[in-house]
């Protein structure tokens, strides 16, 4: 049994700053904001609470109090399954596993519909503070840790290697900064939706040489819940609904840095997880009408979309600084704005990128509609892509 | 072949724990010398030193020594550093293959960005608790 799988309902809260300081009279809790969104995203996609029969939690943030997240929320929302009930992680692709095993339950027939969902709250723990705890999950603790490299320090080293291969420079790089500003400043729910200038990018504070403040992601918290099933239950239901038509993931078996020297800048991974993910769907690169790419930085979009070949090698940034990958332009990247302003809840950010590339192809974008966009894709990564999957979704109205 | 062994007269900000395996390559790089291991069937490096080879998971792999020069491949210098490290800030690091044909990341030391490409080598560095590594412009 092998069954088409829809997306059929998507509720978000804007990204910002919504953790509560532990010493706080009134508190902001996941689950709470959480639970609205369940029934939001249900409401959305007209379905009972009856045919959900999988809950696909991405884990929280170690500063959520709340333990057994799943468990938890199956309870507060009375919900009982007979498919899964279970958190998932894997660094910044944890809402992309998320997605993927609802997609999994639904298509093998053990799921009617499902709900991949998360809470990410981190805001009001100091990002110095933050890094104790994310320089753990890049890179060896006892053979990279101890020389202080963060998780941004990876890709900063991405982009000096680029720029001096490619010619390229930090102030090309950073016109996806500004072209990311401009799309979040269309959608109300990014974090930082006032526009900027190049100028203004590159008077930042430096944070990771040749990155500075808005080349890098904003910490912030967010939630979403997004409502799965199979597409016989998408198309009774009469809605518009976006087909997953296509996935792909590949992992190189590295862990943040090859000990055998390679092409560092190839994003390897994503390569073989794109190309994987437009085999399957039965499309080329060309075929696509948006892309909402998983860039922690200025670079990593770049990269990202050589390696998903929306643009020929060493000359992303030239396409990005060109406007190929703005609004209008040749093949919109990050409409959303992307994580650089739409923000960054790392484990529900590829939930983000979901509901983004929804609204895209529900015709719901507003004033950042890509025109008649039909098919597009999502990509989600960890370590510097050492692992990458790449969803091909479909607009079906 | 030995490389040169630098003094700090203050502790590491995040120590690396010893294990069987790889207290042989900490005690060995206080004295000078830059090893890892190498497998005994398949003849590949494997970086940072492991009881076992990742490549064709033989478990007999014996100590080499490394000659401790590389080229520089990229590299960064980090300003917005973890709470650990905020009297270390800032932090310049790289990633460097190794002429054994190694590529690893570790600290540099260097007053002016050293260019990428350019040649490197590595040097031990004693701080009050024990031992670390970095890379530098050859002497
Ligand atoms: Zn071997």
């Amino acid at each position: 049994m092998n069954r088409n799988v829809a997306v059929l309902g998507i509720a978000a809260t804007p990204v910002g700053k919504y953790q509560s300081d532990a010493s706080a009279d009134i508190h902001t809790l996941e689950h709470e904001v959480l639970a609205k969104l369940v029934i939001e995203a249900m409401k959305d996609g007209g379905l009972p609470k009856e045919e959900i029969d999988s809950l696909i939690l991405a884990q929280c943030r170690p500063y959520t109090q709340q333990k057994y997240f799943a468990t938890f929320m199956a309870n507060y929302l009375r919900m009982p399954c007979a498919a899964s009930v279970m958190e998932v992680l894997g660094n910044g692709m944890t809402g992309g596993i998320a997605l993927e095993q609802a997609i999994r339950d639904i298509e093998s027939g053990r799921a009617r519909a499902a709900l991949a969902m998360g809470a990410n709250f981190e805001s009001a723990t100091p990002s110095a503070e933050h890094m104790n705890s994310s320089m753990r999950a890049t890179g060896d603790v006892d053979f990279h840790t101890p020389f202080g490299l963060t998780p941004i320090a990876w890709y900063a080293m991405d982009a000096n290697r680029y720029i001096h291969e490619h010619g390229s420079s930090r102030r090309e790089l950073a016109t996806v900064a500004v072209k990311d500003r401009y799309h979040a400043s269309l959608n109300p729910i990014a974090q930082y939706q006032k526009t900027i200038t190049l100028d203004e990018v590159m008077a930042q504070r430096e944070i990771v040489e040749p990155l500075g403040l808005y080349e890098v992601p904003p910490r912030g918290d967010g939630a979403v819940c997004i409502l799965l099933c199979s597409e016989d239950i998408a198309k009774a239901s009469g809605k518009p609904y976006v087909l997953v038509r296509g996935r792909g993931f590949y992992h190189e078996g590295v862990h943040q840095i090859s000990e055998i020297p390679n092409d560092m800048i190839a994003f390897n991974s994503l390569q073989r997880a794109s190309k994987n993910a437009y085999e399957n769907a039965g499309i080329t690169a060309q075929d696509l009408d948006f892309a909402e790419i998983y860039a922690p930085c200025t670079i990593v979009e770049v990269l990202a979309s050589e390696a998903m070949e929306l643009a020929p090698r060493g000359r992303g940034a030239r396409a990005a600084a060109d406007g190929e990958t703005t609004l209008g332009g040749r093949i919109p990247i990050s409409t959303s704005g992307g994580l650089l302003s739409r923000g960054h809840p790392a484990y529900v950010t590829p939930l983000y990128n979901m509901y983004e590339a929804v609204e895209q192809l529900r015709g719901d974008a507003g004033k950042r509609q890509v025109a008649d966009a039909r098919l597009g894709a999502t990509s989600c990564e960890l370590g510097n892509y050492n692992a990458a999957m790449v969803q091909i979704l479909e607009a079906v109205r | 072949m030995s490389i040169e062994v630098i003094k700090k007269g203050r502790p590491r900000a995040y120590p690396p724990r010893p294990t069987e395996c790889t207290v042989i390559f900490w005690e060995a790089l206080t004295k000078g010398k830059f090893q890892t291991t190498k497998c005994n069937d398949c003849n590949s490096f494997t970086f940072p030193p492991k009881p076992v080879c990742p490549h064709c998971w033989s478990s007999s792999v014996s100590w080499k020594e490394l000659s401790g020069k590389g080229t520089l491949y990229s590299r960064t210098t980090i300003y917005a550093a973890p709470a650990t490290f905020k009297n270390e800030t800032p932090i310049h690091a790289g990633i460097i293959d190794l002429e054994e044909g190694i590529r690893i990341a570790t600290q540099l030391l260097e007053d002016d960005p050293i260019p990428i490409d350019s040649a490197v080598e590595i040097v031990a560095i004693l701080y009050s608790d024990g031992p670390l590594y970095g890379a530098r412009k050859p002497k």
